[in-house]
């Protein structure tokens, strides 16, 4: 079975386009073996991208780039849906820019705020009378739920540790024939930039973790990630080295620092605040 | 009609804060933010980052700067096909760039140049001139 369009496609239906406002949701399936919460942003950044790709024509779909600022509030379990909405500040051939949400029960569970996504031709990534059929079907019927099955956990090895203080570890990137990289990208399969900053975020909860020990430690979660940038392509097959280095603990929160190297040239950075959701109870 | 000349005074005004916006967005110590800087060979700049430097700035200063409006500034009058031929910048291009990026020493302008090389000769102060510009553009039409 293909996996273009199933395997990380998280927008099941489109229920408003115009003037730059796009609006859709997506159920998390019920069987999904694992569905972070930076696919949340995922999501979110995929609704986004259908407009941006509509309102060029499907000649050009945007890549993961720059996000100023996402905050957590709510994580998304098995079978709930996402509402999910985004506003285009601007979209031509070079990048599309974006703020946007996504909403659980009528509550905000993620914002994304001055998100960047550089453009590049369709025909690098997809066919793009494929793509446009695609856009038609999440306008009209909607795409079959529960496509989605699951993302394997990474393969992250530790290299050093300072407790409560950095880690260095390795991340063996997937092998081609994973099945999402057959949808990311159906002609051109590129590790996603949500899973390399959900493979980062794992890191800094533990040193979160060590670093504010006490009852409540366990549920330290990532709330706040900045200055994402995604600065070039990973491949099926590579060897990332990740870098985590705690800077600041407050009472309620860790701020970290996240990078990302591909043979020693940095690949994406992050800054990221690890405490406890706003609306973990919901 | 011709632009009327930036002042060394509007550029050392927006100065410190451009500086703080490009470290902030290249990850760097303000204080390796001089004025005339090469940002590709000397901050280690990457098309991303100007990217994100065009958007910060326009945050950061509230002004709106046009997609691909820096390198079609350095044009200026010229027409594309006079400013570049066959991906290398002419020699009325080139005189053109080096009347429009006074920040950029001579010796930088290597020949040839290639067109796609034209964002390695800009530095801090090419984004001060870009900012006042549009701040310029923006009192214009308010």
């Amino acid at each position: 079975m293909s996996e273009r369009f199933r395997a990380f496609s998280f927008v099941d239906r489109i229920t408003f386009s115009a003037g730059g406002r796009i609006e859709g949701h997506y159920t998390v399936p019920a069987t999904a073996t694992r569905f972070p919460a930076s696919l949340m942003a995922e999501a979110v950044g995929q609704l986004a991208a259908w407009s941006a790709m509509a309102q060029l024509d499907f000649a050009f779909r945007p890549v993961a780039g720059l996000a100023a600022e996402s905050r957590y509030r709510r994580i998304a379990g098995p079978g709930q849906m996402l509402m999910l909405e985004a506003d285009i500040a601007r979209c031509d051939p070079e990048a599309v820019a974006y703020s946007g949400r996504a909403l659980i029960d009528g509550r905000v569970a993620l914002e994304l705020i001055d998100c960047v996504g550089p453009m590049l031709p369709m025909e690098e990534f997809d066919a793009p009378d494929a793509v446009r059929a695609d856009f038609d079907t999440l306008r009209t019927t909607g795409a079959a739920p529960g496509r989605f099955l699951g993302v394997p956990a990474p393969q992250i090895e530790v290299q050093e540790h300072a407790a409560g203080e950095r880690l260095r570890a390795t991340l063996q990137v997937p092998r081609e024939g994973t099945p999402y990289f057959g949808d990311h990208f159906p002609r051109r399969p590129v590790f996603p930039g949500t899973l390399l900053l959900d493979a980062l975020a794992g890191l800094a909860v533990r040193l979160a973790r060590e670093a504010m020990p006490g009852p409540a430690a366990d549920a330290l979660m990532p709330t706040q990630v900045g200055n994402v940038k995604i600065r070039s392509f990973t491949t099926p097959g590579t060897m990332l080295e990740l870098e985590i280095d705690l800077l600041q603990t407050t009472e309620d929160r860790a701020h970290l620092k996240l990078a990302a190297r591909n043979d020693g040239k940095t690949i994406a950075t992050a800054r990221m605040d690890v405490g406890h959701l706003e609306d973990a109870q919901a | 009609m011709s632009e009327q000349a930036i002042s060394q005074q509007e550029i050392d005004a927006v100065f410190p804060k451009v500086a703080q916006i490009i470290a902030d967005a290249l990850g760097c110590d303000v204080d390796d933010v001089k004025p005339k800087v090469p940002l590709i060979e000397g901050l280690d700049a990457e098309s991303i980052d100007f990217l994100d430097l065009v958007f910060r700035l326009e945050r950061g200063f509230g002004v709106k700067i046009p997609r691909g409006k820096i390198v079609e500034d350095a044009r200026g009058p010229l027409p594309e096909a006079e400013f570049e031929n066959k991906g290398i910048v002419t020699d009325a291009g080139l005189a053109r760039l080096k009347e429009f990026l006074t920040e950029v020493p001579a010796e930088r302008f290597k020949t040839p140049l290639k067109a796609a090389d034209v964002p390695r000769l800009f530095t801090p102060e090419t984004f001060c001139k870009v900012v006042i510009r549009a701040q310029r553009a923006a009192q214009a039409t308010a």
